[in-house]
This record gives structure tokens, C-alpha cells and sequence, in this order.
């Protein structure tokens, strides 16, 4: 009786092993029949419900233009770090990647993305960073912050850790992490905590809960990061010359039809009105343009830089 | 022994069912907490969010002729879910247990997927008036300003919402609340409304915001409405000012304008609502008649560690206040508030107060507030004949807060 028949067991086993793998094998065959349609742009996420909104209109803009290729379709795949996102492109999940420069040179390094065009992220090509004291403190130059202790915003930051941290050791001082703002750095060193928002940078110094901080000048300017009342009682003791302020990726294999079409389409967006929105949505993103020599040179910086920040932190 | 082996058969198989839904969910999904919780996919196309609010009250009163009594009060006790699906389908659900029911607040499907429109369909708030569209967890205030009384609430129905970078426009359809009673003979009342706002100016610290508001009533088969309102403090249930029942009522016609201003950690903000109500005539002789209901407040509002109100465009209302430092943001704040409920044959009174506010923000979602109500009636507010007129208590209401 029981070899003619399955046991509950037996239809439990075969329903798992549908489970796990059959959404796969579709998935796998709708890359096969439909992946070539779609264009997927991509961004290194923490907040995915936030960012989608960012994306998705600029993806559809871009797609919009480009039905005579056969791409119908914009989506969305954001990764939770660098290391993911290198996996998409690296397997064709993810064509089109807008991040800051210095993730973007690693996606260049190891995943063989090219750069394609400069992003005028929330209206501005290039930024500086700033290091800001209370005017009262003493300090007046960075050597003075050997022993002080120094806000970075988060270690994914670029002009709020790679930059000012990489200037630090530039200048000969030595960087060591504090478990609190409290604490006391070593004399000959900088201590540094992560503050996670602009705002606690402002106010941290602002009260000197620590010695200086470091974020760009958008954000020196920027009432909500930076408020009058605090910045009336600060002073920059340092800012770095500007840098690119972000890049567009795409993955090295994608098609180069579809990549120039994006090249075209993207820097002609910003005298398109039907592309008002979608580069609103897009971080207020003002225009693209081309990856020019001094674009280039200051990526170079930058890889200095972020060598230089990844040596010293064993990234 | 077949026991055994089917034991083991079935353990298998519920490893492998639990394993393979939890590899996909570390891979797929970003989960962040701010006190609740939210998951989303990293593809965008589903998320959902589960959070809450706990507002517990206590009030005092320095009572004039009418007996109010101290007291406290668990003013709400609510959970907040909201989600998306497919991209461009968003879902809100919330209930306030505050009463010991469940109270359904917002229950409603939205469609996202016509460019800047958004559709959304079920119970949820009409569009009309700056302080009724802002969230309880973010108003200024402890309590609406009197003249909320005559702002429509919230109905089963359907709005269309067009948001730009600068303005809003919104216009709906709606029948009754979720809580009509069903046994009720007769059709359902219904109402249409539209609301538009402008920013003309908006940046992280200023904002300049105007808005204007019509809605049109028709009552249910009854046809009678009555309004009435506490003072601007909600321990005590006395509500001074109160119309009584008005019958053989056509329709109820409102209109509304409001108003803001940011500047840095100072704010201004005002609304003026009328609502008109057109009663039958007693006879094919007589004319039909109305009676004008106004209201008006206006206050100002300074966060003395220097945060500022966080108006936001997208959706013409304002938004949670993000101390700045690790000690919390300190708000004072005034208001002026008038009600008045009399016109013709109809004496519901008037009533006028000034609240003084202060509130901490012990962080994002933590809130202390203190406000001092003096009430100022006159003598045809005596709650529709329940107590004495021209009574003029003082109320200090307490509240603690925590949103997640």
C-alpha cells in the first residue's frame, strides 16, 4: 500500500524544495527572456523605501528614451554595501549606478564599471570639505588638533571621514577611535567618533562635547546641518580644495548601445522639461556632465586619498 | 521505526521550508528601527513599517462656576501600519485602543502609479485645514484649535492628491465614517471637499505655506448635525460652546484659509474656517435659512535651543521636530483662538481661548508638553443648557508622548 502512495512527509519535502528554488529558476528564466529589456539602476542603500524614490523616476526618464533599443522597462536594485553592489554589477544584475566618487573608483577597481559621467548632485559639480572649531577654543591650525578629539560623520562618508581623515594623516597626525566623545584622546594622537548626522557634528562642537568636525561646505551652509546660532560661534581652520561631488556608473558589459544612449540621454536632461521631476527626485540633481580631464585628475586625488584612508583603517 | 523515519521526513522538510524564505530575507531586505520597525526590499517594490503612539494626559482645572474636575486620561493608544506592494500600491491601517476599542483611524489603499498623483481609497482624512491634516504626533498644540469643530473628519471615500515641488492640490468624494451605524434607515450622508497649498518659499529653515479649503456636506437621511467642542484641553468633557441639534438641514457649505510662516526656530501660523448650514424651510412659504459658523486662531511658536518647525512641501503640513543636540529641543508657544457658534436663533456661544505652551523634545520620538488653557465664554456658552453661561475656567493640561 504505501509504495503506490506519498506520505505527507514526501509532499512537505517536495513543497520546500518548490519553495526554495523554483522563484530561482523562474527568476533565472525571466533574465533569460526579459533581462535584456529592462534597465536597472542601483545605489548602495540603508534606507531603501527612502531611495527607491530617488531612483525610479530617473530610471523610467531614461527608459523612455531608449524604446528604438528594445529597453521597456526601468527597475530598481539597490545593495547594503559596496561589497554587494560589486556582485550585481559584476553579474549584470545592476546597470546603472549613481554613487560618490570614491565608491564609485571602487566599483571601477573591482568590478570593472566604467565611469560615465559627473553628476551636479543637489546643483553642484564639486564640493570642499571644511574643518570647523569653536572660535574660542585655541585652535587654529590642524597640527593643534594633536590630542583633541574630532567628529567624523559615519566611515561611509566621503567628505565627512575619507576626505578629512585621509588630510589628517596627510598633515603627519595620527587618527585613534574613541568608544565616546568623552574620552580622552592620547596626546600625540586625534581621537575621533562618528557623530551619524551632520546636525551632531554642529552641535557637538557647538557645545563642546568635541573639539572639531569635518563635513562639506553644502552642509557649512546648510541651516538644518549647520544652524546661524552655531555657526556664528565656529571658525574653519582648514578646507580642501573642491571635489567631485558624484559620479554615474554603469557595468562594463552592458550593452555600449544602451550605455551611450544613457550618455546622450543624461546630458542633455537638464533642457528637457519633461526631466524636470525625475532630476528633483534624482537628489536635486541639476545636470550631467562629461568625465573631463580635471574630472579625472580629481578622481586621482581621490584614489590617493582613499589608498591612503584604507591602508591606515585596514579596509 | 515508520514513525520515526516520517518525524524525521517532516523535520527535513520544515528546515528547508524555514531556511529558504530566511536566506532570501538577509538578502533582499533592509531592516531599520526608530522605535518601530521598518523592512523594505532592496528592489523597492514592497515595504512595510509598523509604529505607534502613546500620549497619556493629565489635567487640572481652576474651575469658575461649572464643576470640571482633575483628572487624567490615556488620550491615545494607537498602532500605525503602513506598507507598499507592486511598486505603486501603499497601505495604511491604524487604531487607537485608547478608549478600550479598537477605533479605526486610517484605513486605506493608495495607488502611486500615475506620475505626481497619488489615489487613495478608504477611511481616511479629508483634505481641509493645516492643523487637522498635520499629524497629532507633530502639532504644536496638545489639542486642535477650537475651530476644528468645524473642519469635516474623517470618512470612507476616495481623494485624488497632485503634488509638486511647490504645491499641492487635493479634491475628493466621501460618505460617513467607518462607524455609521448600519442599521440606520436612509442613505448615508456624503461630502465633497478640495484643498490646495502653496510653498513659495521652502528651504531647511524658512517656509512661507497658504492654503485654501472648500467642502459641501449633505447630511444623512436625519438631516441634522450639531456642533460642539471642549475647551482646547480634553480631560474634562464639558463642551461649553454647543450648537444643540439643528434639523431639516440641506447642506453644510465650509470654507477655509491658512497660513505660515518659518523663519529659523520662529513660527507663525494661522486658519480661518466658516462653515455655513442651510435649513429647510418650515413651510412652502417660508424661505430657507442659514446660519454662519466661524472661527479663527492664530499663534507663534519659538524653539528656544534654535530647531525649527519642519514644514513639509510634498504634503502642505508639518512634520516631526528633530532636536538638534543630545539634550533635546525646548518649544514655547501662544495662541489665540476663537469659536463662534451663534448666529440667528441659534446661540451655541462663543468662546475664545489663549493657550500657553511648552513642550521638550526629549528626542525624535519622545515628548513632554505642558499647556495652560484660559477660557473665555460668554453667556450663551452653556453647553446647549447643561451648565451655567459666561463661564471662564483656567486649565493646565500635561502630556507625555512617545512616537515610534
Amino acid at each position: 500500500m504505501r509504495s503506490g502512495r506519498w506520505s505527507i512527509a514526501q509532499i512537505l519535502i517536495v513543497m520546500a524544495i518548490s519553495v526554495a528554488f523554483v522563484p530561482s529558476q523562474l527568476s533565472a528564466a525571466r533574465d533569460g527572456d526579459e533581462r535584456s529589456h529592462v534597465l536597472v539602476i542601483g545605489k548602495v542603500s540603508d534606507n531603501p523605501k527612502k531611495h527607491y524614490g530617488y531612483l525610479k523616476p530617473m530610471v523610467d526618464y531614461a527608459v523612455s528614451m531608449m524604446g528604438d533599443l528594445g529597453i521597456t522597462r526601468g527597475e530598481v536594485l539597490m545593495a547594503p554595501s559596496n561589497e554587494v553592489m560589486i556582485e550585481y554589477l559584476k553579474a549584470g544584475r545592476v546597470d546603472w549606478v549613481t554613487e560618490a566618487p570614491f565608491s564609485a573608483l571602487i566599483f571601477r577597481d573591482e568590478a570593472e564599471a566604467v565611469l560615465l559621467l559627473r553628476k551636479w548632485k543637489r546643483g553642484v559639480p564639486k564640493y570642499r570639505t571644511v574643518f570647523f572649531v569653536r572660535k574660542d577654543s585655541g585652535i587654529a591650525t590642524l597640527a593643534d588638533l594633536r590630542g583633541r578629539t574630532m567628529a567624523f560623520e559615519d566611515d561611509g562618508s566621503s567628505s565627512a571621514f575619507f576626505v578629512p581623515a585621509s588630510v589628517l594623516l596627510g598633515t603627519g597626525l595620527k587618527l585613534v577611535p574613541l568608544a565616546s566623545p568623552r574620552d580622552v584622546p592620547p596626546d600625540d594622537a586625534v581621537g575621533y567618533v562618528y557623530s551619524h548626522e551632520e546636525i551632531n557634528s554642529s552641535v557637538w562642537v557647538y557645545r563642546g562635547i568635541v573639539d572639531a568636525a569635518a563635513f562639506n561646505d553644502l552642509d557649512w551652509n546648510k541651516e538644518d546641518h549647520m544652524p546661524a546660532f552655531c555657526r556664528d560661534d565656529m571658525q574653519i581652520i582648514y578646507q580642501t580644495e573642491p571635489m567631485t561631488r558624484a559620479i554615474e556608473v554603469v557595468r562594463g558589459d552592458l550593452d555600449p548601445a544602451v550605455r551611450e544612449r544613457l550618455r546622450s540621454v543624461l546630458l542633455l536632461a537638464h533642457e528637457d522639461p519633461s526631466a524636470v521631476d525625475a532630476l528633483w527626485a534624482y537628489q536635486k540633481t541639476a545636470r550631467f556632465d562629461e568625465i573631463d580631464a580635471g574630472v579625472i585628475a580629481d578622481l586621482r586625488t581621490m584614489e590617493s586619498m582613499l589608498s591612503e584612508v584604507c591602508e591606515e583603517f585596514g579596509e | 521505526m515508520i514513525f520515526g523515519r516520517m518525524q524525521r521526513q517532516l523535520m527535513t522538510a520544515m528546515v528547508v521550508l524555514l531556511a529558504a524564505p530566511a536566506t532570501a530575507l538577509a538578502a533582499d531586505v533592509a531592516v531599520t528601527t526608530d522605535g518601530g520597525i521598518e523592512v523594505s526590499r532592496y528592489d523597492g517594490s514592497a515595504w512595510f513599517k509598523v509604529g505607534g503612539r502613546v500620549m497619556v494626559d493629565g489635567g487640572f482645572y481652576a474651575e469658575d462656576e461649572v464643576t470640571l474636575g482633575d483628572g487624567t486620561e490615556l488620550r491615545r493608544a494607537r498602532i500605525d501600519v503602513e506598507g507598499g506592494v507592486s511598486h505603486n500600491w501603499e497601505f495604511e491601517f491604524s487604531a487607537d485602543f485608547a478608549d478600550g476599542d479598537a477605533d479605526v483611524k486610517d484605513a486605506a489603499l493608495s495607488y502611486l502609479g500615475l506620475d505626481s498623483t497619488q489615489i487613495t481609497i478608504g477611511q481616511q482624512k479629508i483634505p481641509f485645514s493645516l492643523e487637522e491634516l498635520t499629524s497629532s504626533k507633530h502639532t504644536t498644540f496638545l489639542e486642535p484649535a477650537l475651530l476644528n469643530e468645524l473642519v469635516p473628519s474623517r470618512k470612507i471615500g476616495i481623494t485624488a492628491i497632485y503634488r509638486s515641488s511647490a504645491w499641492t492640490t487635493a479634491a475628493g468624494v466621501y460618505g460617513e465614517e467607518f462607524d455609521d451605524d448600519a442599521d440606520d434607515e436612509g442613505n448615508e450622508g456624503w461630502c465633497v471637499a478640495a484643498r490646495a497649498t502653496i510653498a513659495p518659499v521652502h528651504d531647511d529653515r524658512h517656509a512661507v505655506h497658504f492654503g485654501a479649503n472648500v467642502a459641501l456636506e449633505i447630511p444623512d437621511t436625519e438631516r441634522k448635525i450639531s456642533y460642539d467642542t471642549r475647551p482646547e484641553a480634553h480631560v474634562a468633557g464639558v463642551k461649553y460652546v454647543d450648537t444643540g441639534k439643528i434639523r431639516g438641514v440641506e447642506d453644510v457649505r465650509a470654507w477655509g484659509l491658512d497660513a505660515a510662516v518659518v523663519m529659523g526656530s520662529f513660527s507663525l501660523q494661522g486658519e480661518y474656517v466658516v462653515a455655513t448650514v442651510a435649513q429647510e424651510p418650515e413651510d412652502e412659504r417660508a424661505s430657507s435659512k442659514e446660519y454662519e459658523f466661524t472661527g479663527w486662531y492664530a499663534y507663534a511658536s519659538w524653539f528656544v535651543t534654535g530647531e525649527s518647525r519642519d514644514y513639509k512641501v510634498n504634503k502642505g503640513a508639518f512634520g516631526r521636530v528633530k532636536p538638534y543636540g543630545t539634550s533635546g529641543a525646548l518649544e514655547l508657544s501662544v495662541r489665540y483662538s476663537v469659536l463662534d457658534l451663534t448666529d440667528g436663533e441659534i446661540e451655541g456661544g462663543e468662546e475664545a481661548n489663549i493657550t500657553l505652551g511648552a513642550s521638550w523634545y526629549a528626542n525624535r520620538n519622545v515628548r513632554l508638553t505642558a499647556n495652560y488653557v484660559i477660557v473665555d465664554n460668554d453667556e450663551c456658552a452653556d453647553a446647549d443648557g447643561d451648565v451655567e453661561g459666561d463661564d471662564d475656567p483656567h486649565i493646565l493640561s500635561v502630556r507625555c508622548q512617545v512616537c515610534f
